[in-house]
């Protein structure tokens, strides 16, 4: 997974006709499964494509955010029996095909969350398999708000192979060694210098889409001074307490582990399964003490942590705005109107 | 327990679906029958033993006098006694008579009105105290097994009811609520099934009760924006769980 900074090496640019990018999966497959964007009745979801032609570049945003490709929603870590232990490990080597440059962000930070203190060895063997093929993004969704947390809607790093939609082709850049090791199964034409100034130029028509609301360092003020604020408590009269939000966002990280013993009682398997800060129980201790029994402190638990805590734990917000929080919000709940309310807009 | 814990399955007013969930339980029911004694389950077989037993699983909604003394002979011959569905959870479908006179709902289905004697529904936890729920409309035949596992362990089951939405989302269904503006109750409704309903295609109708802290006020006044009339809204928490003070909540709310 070796990423580079494109700055510091040697840019490759090749193209591909958009009628032939499905062949790049198909000659990706060969080699690796291929996880890339495919149509769900009204919405998207990443998932493993079949073939080239289930391709679907033109998705806004899918369902479940890439993480599901390397922590599984719900996931064996070993089985048990007769005081014997056999680890369950499934990593093989993936290609996430068409990830948006959020979603990207989102891989870099969760590498981090999950080598910080204590390396996840799940994690950390799949991640290492995987290889990540970028997809800038010349349109912008509704809920999209990555220009405002620099995190889109074009990249930088983070990516092996990174392309561009310039009207009846893909410009294909690489972004690593390993991004050499995935063109040299496939055979795609040079791009002329034109090709590569028309990015720029399309690039920059799609960065004038985002309306600049607010900065972060005055999001991260204002949540600062707000802890208090009532309109807290006027939020948490709608919040649904679903944990949808958390579900779908690219950076959620939580994690709940249970033991499930066969009925003879001596066979079993320990099993782990997405967590939300949103849910009631999920800060139950034992003894039955709960540290946020209220919905208001779970709802401020999950913004404080996506805009604020997380860049103490990590260093940049948690946020990366793909907007799936916004999307998949029964009650319409939005981080960055929350915000607003706090600072009194 | 010594030796295989003996069961009994009683029913009180019921449509006999959770009871048939047991015999629905191949491919482990072989397991299951080899690790309980099955002593008394009417439905299930002909020669059935008397008290007293380990655990009982008793169906159904509590509608009438009789049940109530059956329901607390049941208490006082079983060790454990579990509420198995939604009937005997919360009072279930039957309960969506509560909300009018008795003896109008009665002459709606009978003409000898002088023979019946029947009370509003409520689960049975407004009798007897109650050891476990099994929840749904039927029940979910993995946590019947789970709960199994855990009688035989000795050990509380560690369940946790968020809204059915994390396992719709775990799934990653296309969201009916969001996508298609349907009324699902999934936000509210305690998750166990495995988002079976939304899996299919159907809104959630909330067969399994409140999800642990539901704010369904916020979701009748969501169902509120989608078209739907106040008396539609109270009809849609009633329809299982009304008893419940979560649901009744909701069916209050616009
Ligand atoms: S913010 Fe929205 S999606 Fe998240 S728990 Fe509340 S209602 Fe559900
Ligand atoms: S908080 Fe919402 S917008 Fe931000 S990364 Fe998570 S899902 Fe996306
Ligand atoms: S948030 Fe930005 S990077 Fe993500 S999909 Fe939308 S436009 Fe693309
Ligand atoms: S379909 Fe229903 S249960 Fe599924 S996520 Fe949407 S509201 Fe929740
Ligand atoms: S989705 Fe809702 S109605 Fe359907 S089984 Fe689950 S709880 Fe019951």
């Amino acid at each position: 997974m070796a990423v580079a900074k494109v700055s510091e090496r040697w840019a490759a640019m090749s193209l591909v006709p958009k009628e032939e990018v499905g062949l790049l999966v198909d000659g990706l497959a060969r080699h690796y499964q291929v996880i890339g964007p495919k149509q769900k009745g009204k919405a998207f979801v990443l998932e493993k494509l079949a073939s080239g032609q289930e391709l679907r570049l033109d998705y806004q945003t899918s369902i479940l955010p890439p993480r599901k490709a390397l922590i599984r929603p719900r996931e064996t870590m070993f089985s048990f029996h007769d005081n014997q232990v056999e680890t369950v490990q499934d990593a093989g080597p993936q290609v996430l095909f068409g990830l948006h440059p959020c979603d990207v962000h989102a891989l870099t930070l969760l590498d981090q969350v999950f080598s910080l203190e204590y390396e996840d060895p799940y994690y950390a063997a799949r991640r290492q398999q995987t290889y990540v093929v970028a997809l800038n993004c010349t349109t912008v969704g509704e809920n999209c708000f990555c220009y405002l947390m620099g995190t889109g809607p074009t990249l930088r790093d983070g990516y092996d192979l990174l392309l561009t939609d310039l009207g009846n082709e893909y410009l294909v850049e690489v972004g690593s060694d390993a991004g050499e090791e995935l063109l040299r199964h496939l055979s795609l034409r040079p791009a002329p210098r034109v090709r590569v100034v028309e990015k720029e130029k399309r690039l920059d028509q799609v960065r004038r889409q985002f309306r600049q609301q607010m900065e972060v360092t005055e999001m991260r003020e204002v949540l600062a001074g707000s802890y208090n604020h009532p309109a807290w408590r006027e939020l948490a009269k709608d919040c649904l307490g679903c944990g949808n939000c958390t579900m779908v966002c690219p950076t959620c990280f939580c994690f709940q582990v249970k033991d499930q013993l066969e009925l003879d009682l001596n066979h079993g398997q320990r099993v782990r399964e997405w967590d939300s800060c949103l849910l009631w129980d999920y800060s139950l201790v034992a003894l039955g003490h709960n540290f946020r029994p209220q919905l208001e402190t779970r709802l401020k638990q999950r913004l404080y942590h996506k805009l604020y805590y997380y860049e103490d734990q990590i260093g940049t917000p948690g946020c990366v705005g793909c907007g799936r929080c916004v999307t998949n919000c029964p009650a319409g709940i939005h981080p960055l109107e929350v915000v607003a309310r706090l600072k009194g807009e | 327990m010594s030796g295989k814990p003996k069961i009994a399955v009683y029913k009180l007013s019921s449509c006999a679906g959770c009871q048939l969930e047991f015999l629905n339980l191949e491919p482990v029911l072989l397991d299951v029958v080899g690790a309980l004694d099955i002593s008394y389950f009417v439905m299930a077989k002909r020669d059935n033993a008397p008290g007293p037993y380990d655990i009982g699983f008793v169906e159904g909604a509590v509608t009438c006098g009789e049940e109530i003394a059956k329901l607390k002979a049941a208490r006082r011959d079983c060790k454990t006694l579990v509420a198995l569905g939604s009937c005997a959870c919360f009072g279930g479908l039957p309960s969506i008579k509560n909300w009018e006179p008795q003896r109008e709902v009665e002459a709606r289905v009978y003409s000898e009105l002088w023979a019946i004697h029947s009370t509003k529904a409520y689960g049975i936890d407004q009798y007897v105290p109650v050891d476990a729920y099994l929840r749904g409309c039927p029940i979910d035949k993995g946590e019947l097994v789970e709960l199994i596992k855990n009688c035989l362990l000795g050990a509380a089951p560690a369940w946790r009811f968020p809204a059915v939405c994390t396992e719709c989302k775990i799934k990653e269904n296309v969201c009916l609520l969001i996508y298609e503006n349907k009324p699902c109750m999934g936000p509210v409704t305690a998750a166990g099934c495995g988002a079976l309903c939304p899996t299919y295609g159907k809104p959630c109708e909330g067969c399994r009760g409140p999800a642990h802290d539901a704010n369904a006020p916020s979701l009748a006044r969501i169902f509120g924006d989608l078209g739907l009339n106040a008396a539609d809204v109270t009809r849609y928490f009633r329809k299982y769980a009304g008893t419940t003070p979560a649901f009744q909540e909701g069916a209050e709310a616009l």
